[in-house]
């Protein structure tokens, strides 16, 4: 592999954002309490270069760092490339990286790790001494995790996991999140800790590298300290925690330790969520309690903000949710063209394109991604032929109303696994995470005759000869028509 | 005089003339706005019957109109020992 040269902290990101225009230095001073939250939105909105307010009220010394990987070019320059790469570049480049030897990352001493410049024990442990913000108005509480990693051990097998689950401020010492019963983590304390009423030691980490970021949000099998890894070409630089066993990345801009409680629940949300709404309902839900603080000097805390399109939570939960289940797909041996997720479906919509091999590919295709990991992600699942750009919106749209048939080529799926996060879910759905899942079968039945039954596409590409083409090509100027770039 | 806020699914949650247990969050400023407490305490739907406010946001986070006040009695210790 040529060798990667992608930032290796949250500031050598932010520095390289600056300098492409892909971030703006803001100097005025803002407030934790809405305003970070709102700037970071209408960033969002708009697609505009990434906020970095240097001065935030009441937190001298502190500041924010918002929609870290809300832009394809951002995405691209996390990963070290030209931030003009196209969205199949970069998508190309992330599976060669994550399907190349896994990096295993290494431990640092303490003394090296900038992490550990300030560290906060017993009495002097106070969530506030953190600018948590407000993200948005109306939230159930100011969140700490929006950007961050959840790090936990597997008491028995001993893996590590680096999990994206949002954490609420509930008080100085207290956080609650939402860890569903699927994730890596919801398993771990369903299948261990909580039957035996064991605490399980944690530690989020804030301000990671966006490459240690992406790897905490990406559905892979890959243990995340080796995705980093392999994401960013070398091993992900670590530091054993204070008050636990865990290990941290060294680079991360601000560590919190402690331990999930299994005897002790406080509520979390509501909170803007991907889909654009405030959805999923207050509850009840896994509660952190809070043991140190360890941070750098002149802390970035960095924030996501989830709301309407586009941000980390559709732009990339899309990336990486369709680029695993290609590899699945590929791993079964099912001659698949590519995968797409469209931002704008919220994650909810997987586009497969497929050469229609054999019958029930798609059957085969939605049954293997509702059934695996990534299935709670997402309920629609739509299967095009090898000819259709999965890319392009028109050309899928186009598929999806002229091939799908209404009674035989829709397929639903009931009583699967859910999030309480689906808005158009009914609220018992949201309450027990019961899903429901839609196949959408674009492709022509392979007992259709492929010269009298399937119809012709009736396009400038397909229906006339090549030196008629190429004629038209060549005179288009000459016709009157400005040229088509 | 402080100034709180609470979340809940239904008005009814908040029951006048009896002992109610709540979590409510403080919206005066400081470092600690918006951090929470779970008390035992008396609301009322007039926001002068008691010298504390109380905002009322629905489950989705909407702000009602009704402006509420309330006597904090005691704060709950749900937290186990342990964890302290
Ligand atoms: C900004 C952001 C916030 C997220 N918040 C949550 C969350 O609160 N709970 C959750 O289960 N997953 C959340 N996710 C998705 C997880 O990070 C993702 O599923 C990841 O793979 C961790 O899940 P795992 O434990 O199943 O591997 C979030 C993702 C992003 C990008």
């Amino acid at each position: 592999m040529s060798k990667i040269s992608a930032p290796k902290s949250n500031r050598e990101f932010i520095e390289a954002c600056v300098k492409a225009g892909d971030a703006v230095r803001i100097k005025q001073e803002v407030d934790w309490e809405n305003e970070a939250g709102a700037i970071v939105r209408r960033a969002c909105e708009l697609a505009a270069p990434a906020p970095f307010m240097e001065k935030i009220k009441d937190y001298p010394g502190f500041s924010y760092f918002g929609a870290p990987l809300s832009t394809y070019r951002r995405m691209a320059i996390s990963l070290g490339m030209d931030p003009a790469s196209s969205l199949p570049e970069i998508g190309k480049e992330y599976l060669k990286r994550t399907n190349s030897e896994p990096i295993a990352p290494v431990l640092i001493d303490k003394k090296d790790a900038p992490c550990k410049e300030n560290i906060l024990m017993g009495k002097d442990v106070d969530l506030c001494k953190l600018p948590v913000p407000l993200v948005h108005d109306g939230d159930g509480g100011r969140y700490v995790g929006t950007w961050h990693a959840v790090v936990t051990k597997h008491p028995v097998r001993g893996d590590v996991n680096w999990g994206m689950y949002r954490q609420m401020m509930f008080d100085s010492r207290t956080m609650s999140g939402a860890v569903f019963p699927f994730s890596d983590l919801g398993k771990a304390l369903t299948e261990y800790y909580l039957p035996r009423g064991e605490s399980c030691p944690f530690a989020t980490a804030i301000g990671l590298s966006p490459l240690a970021a992406m790897a905490a949000c990406a559905p892979s099998p890959i243990p995340e300290p080796e995705l980093v890894g392999m994401l960013s070409g070398e091993p992900a630089r670590l530091v054993k925690c204070e008050t636990n066993d865990l290990e941290v990345p060294a680079d991360a801009e601000i560590i919190i330790e402690g331990e999930i409680c299994p005897d002790y629940k406080v509520e979390e949300g509501p909170f803007g969520e991907y889909t654009g709404y405030r959805t999923s309902p207050r509850d009840f839900r896994v509660t952190f309690r809070v043991n140190c603080i360890t941070y750098r000097n002149n802390a970035t805390m960095t924030i996501s903000n989830m709301g309407v399109p586009q941000d980390e939570g559709q732009l990339l939960r899309s990336f990486s949710l369709g680029l695993e289940l290609e590899k699945l797909l590929r791993s079964q041996g099912i001659p698949v063209t590519g995968v797409y997720m469209h931002p704008r479906s919220t994650h909810h919509m997987m586009i497969v394109g497929v050469k229609p091999a054999y019958a029930g590919i798609a059957q085969q295709i939605a049954q293997l991604a509702f059934g695996s990991k990534l299935g709670p992600w997402f309920h629609m699942v739509m299967v095009v032929d090898d000819q259709t750009d999965i890319f392009n919106w028109d050309e899928v749209y186009h598929a999806f109303c002229t091939r799908c048939h209404p009674a035989n080529g829709i397929h639903i799926y009931k009583n699967t696994t859910g999030t309480p996060l689906y808005p158009y879910a009914t609220p018992h759905e949201r309450k027990y995470s019961i899903g429901s899942k839609v196949l959408f079968d674009c492709l022509w039945p392979v007992d259709w005759d492929k010269t009298n039954d399937v119809p012709t596409v009736v396009s400038f590409k397909n229906v006339y000869p090549k030196d008629i083409q190429e004629k038209v090509l060549s005179n288009w100027t000459a016709y009157g028509y400005p040229e088509v770039k | 005089m402080n100034k709180w806020e609470v979340f809940v699914m239904d008005m009814s949650e908040l029951a006048e003339g009896e002992d109610i247990e709540l979590s409510i969050r403080t919206l005066n400023p400081g470092l600690h706005k918006y951090t929470y407490k779970r008390v035992k305490c008396q609301v009322s739907a007039k926001p002068d019957a008691f010298p504390d406010s109380l905002q009322v946001r629905m489950g989705r986070g909407q702000l009602s109109a009704s402006q509420y006040s309330i006597k904090v009695l005691a704060e709950v210790q749900r937290l186990p020992e342990k964890y302290r």
